[in-house]
Order: structure tokens, then C-alpha cells, then sequence
């Protein structure tokens, strides 16, 4: 197995970051960073009304995502169909009908993983603007060296040089009061998959040992998250003493 | 035995940070028992799962919520709330609560109202008034009387200053025995304040001064424990020497 630019092995992620509710004006914020891949997102609303073409049974979620420099192109509209295709299956559509929920992603540091990092962020800003959700959701990306190794979390240079990767989202590990003998003859959630983006071709093979290393490392993450949402009362308290 | 382990088992979550996913409560285990499910639960088949991320807490004997603090408000029956006309249609204002629809505030919910006495309020007028009529789908409906057809402080706040808070805060403000910070606060100035459900304060007392300090003290003292909100009133006070 080579060795990765920055000194991890396959299985490594890189620090994660966040911080919820640092912009003043929005209703729920939070600011997601893997190493240098930082992402902040934005939440408004409910909001009473739907655009045209949306069903106003449901509560509907619009996307905008701004990139670090440059114009908005054909890229920029795909990240944000994902996103908004992924958001909606979390979120729990029939408790305010006939609203709007705007996200707003603003890219800040881009080091590859931009759309896992994207998901990450928009969930813990969700979680931040108490828009109901069915459970969290946890992002990853993952990279098939030629030999067939998977190494996780890519950075920008590992996604040019590799043939294949893909940004996978998974749904976070429950707390439950349920005990584990009693449910053990369903899947237990965290072995669903929410949205899968791949780009480049990989055998099938592949793809499934992506998911099952996509899915481990998943763990971890959900157990970050579930931290600094815990972690946050208390740090809130220290700061507003100062 | 089994009993036993059931019930702790239903209640380890209970004063805990949960997030939305966390199964709480196995209905399966609990027959022959009423439940009442706050903000922030939902039922699902046969389990009550979390959808809002905050503390679970457990009210003897049977009423669970999760309690969170958000900017944004959920309208419920019987809350007292701030609004703000946005406009006057003919049998109703369109009041804005801070909640994902508009309210109905109905231009006779006043105490003696009638056709021919018809409030004038233009647009961005405060009003005080309780919620009645909240299904969560339509647009809620409020009044300004309460419950026996009374005004009971509901109508207009003139003059004065309005600021918005979280919900968690406004709260605590409203919280039995009296909030340590206004208690504190009480003690050396006389104001009067107005604290709706929805995440908005209004604050009224003789000078700019003492709403200014007021206002401060009650926006400072959201993360703060009972003896740090006094220390902090009362340095505040010090400052402008009132004491």
C-alpha cells in the first residue's frame, strides 16, 4: 500500500470541525471542516409558501450552493440537486406542509470531499434550526487504488489521480432503549444507504468494498456528530460567560 | 423482573442530549398505558423516536418532550405570543409570529369589539396576544382576550423596545419562581417587560437608560446559571450606578 500525500493510512480520516450556530441572522447555521476542506452551511425557514412545480402537501427544501470563486456552472447545480434530493429524504416532509426550507452552502476551503463535507455541514445546520428529521445523516468519500485498496476521505490531489472514487451518505447509529436481541431479526438503520454519487468506472466488486469501508468509517463520524451536538450546551455556556 | 428491566430501559434517555433517530420509548413494552408526546417526539409504528435535537425529558407520570432552543417558533394552543402586523384584511389581521405560516388575529378578538370599533393597527405594530386555533397545517389563529372574553394585558405594546430570542430563552424568562436576572434586575429599576413564547422580549421602563440595561442583561443571560445571572445583573447596575 503507498503511501498517501499527507501521511495517513487507508483507513484514516482527516480532523473533523464543527461549529453550529455562528451566523447571527440565520435561523440554523453550522460550519463543517475535513482538514482543509471547510464548508459553511446555512438554514432559513420553514417559510409559509412553495415554488411552482413543488407539492404543496409536502414541505419542500431549496439548495443554493456558492462556490469559493468563479461563476455558477453545470457543477454547482448538480451539488445541489444532490444535496437537496439527500436533505429531503431525512427530513421529515409531512410536519409543515406548504413551506420552504432554503439551504445555503458556501464553500470556504476546497481540498477534495467537497459534496461529503457539503452534507455533513447542511445536516448539523438543520439539526441547529430544529427542522424535523427522521434521523442524521453521515458522509464519505471513498477511492479504489489500482491494486483494489480503498483509502477514505480523499483529498483534491488523491481525487485527480485516481480512476474511481465515490462520495457515499449513510444514515447515522441510534441511540435506543430498544434492545438489540429483540430487533436483531431487522437490519439494524445504519446498514441503509442514502445517496451514492461515483465518478469514473470501478468493478462492481469495488464498489461494494467502498461500501462496506464507507459504511465503518460512517461509525466514527456518526459518534463525532453526536458529540459536538452534546458538547454544544455546555461550550455554549462558557462562552457567553467571558 | 423483566418488568423492572423494561422500565429502566425506558427511561435511560431520560435528561440526556438525544438527536433526531433515537428510539426512546418501545411502545410494545409499555401495555395498558397513556402516553403524552411533547414537542420533538413522534410516534413511529411502535416506537416513539426523536425528531429535534435537544435534552429528553420526562414529566411524572406519563409526559415526554424533548427540550430544545431554536429561533424559529412551532405555534401551540393556549401560547402567549409577540407578533407584528404585516397587514389588515377585512375580517382579519395577518400577524407574523415567527412561525412557518402566518397568524389570523380576527378584528373582533378584542375585548368589546365590534363592528364599529375596529382597532387601527398599521403595519409593524407589536401586539400581545394568545394563540387559539393551532393545527399544525393551517395558519394559526389568535386573540387578544383571554379565555372569559377579557383584555388581560393583550393588545397593542406601545413605546418601549422589542428584541427577539431564541425560544429556550424566552422560556426561561417565563419560568416559576421568577428568572434570577429580572429578579436582580427588579430590584433596583422599575420596568415592565413582555416576554412572548415565540422568541420575542419587549422591555418599557421611565428612561432609554434602564431599557437599554434591561435589555442587555436579559440577552446576556441566556446561557448563564442562576448566581452568574445576579453577578451579572448586578455588575451592570454598578456600572451605571443605580445602586
Amino acid at each position: 500500500m503507498e503511501d498517501r500525500t499527507d501521511g495517513r493510512n487507508a483507513n484514516q480520516l482527516r480532523p473533523l470541525g464543527c461549529s453550529r450556530n455562528i451566523l447571527n441572522r440565520a435561523h440554523g447555521s453550522a460550519r463543517w471542516s475535513q482538514g482543509n476542506t471547510i464548508v459553511l452551511a446555512a438554514v432559513y425557514g420553514p417559510k409559509s409558501g412553495t415554488k411552482k412545480g413543488e407539492n404543496p402537501e409536502k414541505a419542500s427544501f431549496e439548495v443554493i450552493w456558492k462556490p469559493k470563486t468563479g461563476q455558477i456552472g453545470k457543477q454547482e447545480r448538480e451539488y445541489e440537486m444532490i444535496l437537496k434530493r439527500t436533505l429531503q429524504s431525512i427530513c421529515l416532509v409531512n410536519v409543515h406542509p406548504n413551506t420552504t426550507t432554503s439551504v445555503i452552502v458556501q464553500v470556504v476551503g476546497d481540498d477534495g470531499s467537497l459534496l461529503p463535507c457539503a452534507i455533513n455541514a447542511s445536516c448539523a445546520a438543520l439539526v441547529d434550526a430544529g427542522i424535523p428529521m427522521k434521523h442524521l445523516a453521515v458522509s464519505i468519500s471513498c477511492g479504489l487504488m489500482e491494486e483494489g485498496s480503498i483509502i477514505l476521505d480523499l483529498t483534491k490531489s488523491e481525487e485527480e489521480k485516481l480512476k474511481a472514487f465515490a462520495y457515499l451518505v449513510f444514515p447515522n447509529s441510534p441511540l435506543s432503549v430498544i434492545d438489540k436481541v429483540h430487533s436483531s431479526k431487522e437490519e439494524p438503520i445504519e446498514h441503509g444507504i442514502i445517496t451514492s454519487v461515483s465518478y469514473g468506472a470501478m468493478p462492481v466488486s469495488g464498489y461494494f468494498d467502498c461500501l462496506e469501508r464507507g459504511r465503518a468509517a460512517s461509525a466514527a463520524i456518526s459518534e463525532f456528530l453526536r458529540r459536538s451536538l452534546q458538547k454544544q450546551s455546555s461550550d455554549d455556556a462558557s462562552r457567553a460567560a467571558q | 423482573m423483566d418488568v423492572d428491566t423494561g422500565n429502566m430501559t425506558q427511561t435511560n434517555l431520560v435528561d440526556k442530549v438525544v438527536v433526531p433517530g433515537d428510539v426512546v420509548l418501545d411502545l410494545t413494552k409499555m401495555e395498558n398505558q397513556t402516553i403524552k408526546l411533547g414537542s420533538g417526539l413522534r410516534q413511529d409504528c411502535d416506537y416513539i423516536s426523536v425528531m429535534q435535537a435537544g435534552k429528553l425529558r420526562l414529566s411524572k407520570p406519563n409526559k415526554y418532550w424533548v427540550e430544545s432552543s431554536q429561533k424559529r417558533y412551532v405555534h401551540r394552543l393556549e401560547d402567549t405570543v409577540l407578533g407584528i402586523v404585516v397587514e389588515h384584511r377585512s375580517d382579519n389581521f395577518l400577524v407574523d409570529i415567527k412561525a412557518p405560516n402566518l397568524a389570523f388575529l380576527p378584528v373582533l378578538a378584542f375585548e368589546g369589539g365590534t363592528r364599529r370599533n375596529i382597532p387601527k393597527f398599521e403595519t409593524g405594530t407589536l401586539i400581545y396576544a394568545r394563540v387559539v386555533k393551532a393545527n399544525g397545517i393551517m395558519n394559526p389563529e389568535l386573540s387578544c382576550t383571554d379565555a372569559s372574553g377579557k383584555a388581560a394585558e393583550f393588545g397593542q405594546l406601545k413605546n418601549g423596545y422589542m428584541f427577539e430570542t431564541s425560544t429556550g430563552l424566552a422560556r426561561m424568562l417565563l419560568s416559576s419562581p421568577t428568572c434570577p436576572v429580572l429578579e436582580a434586575l427588579g430590584k433596583k429599576i422599575s420596568f415592565e417587560t413582555a416576554v412572548g413564547l415565540n422568541g420575542r422580549v419587549w422591555v418599557n421602563a421611565s428612561s432609554p437608560d434602564d431599557v437599554i440595561l434591561v435589555s442587555n442583561a436579559i440577552m446576556r443571560s441566556e446561557f448563564l446559571s442562576g448566581t452568574q445571572q445576579r453577578i451579572m445583573a448586578e455588575k451592570l447596575l454598578e456600572r451605571l450606578q443605580k445602586s
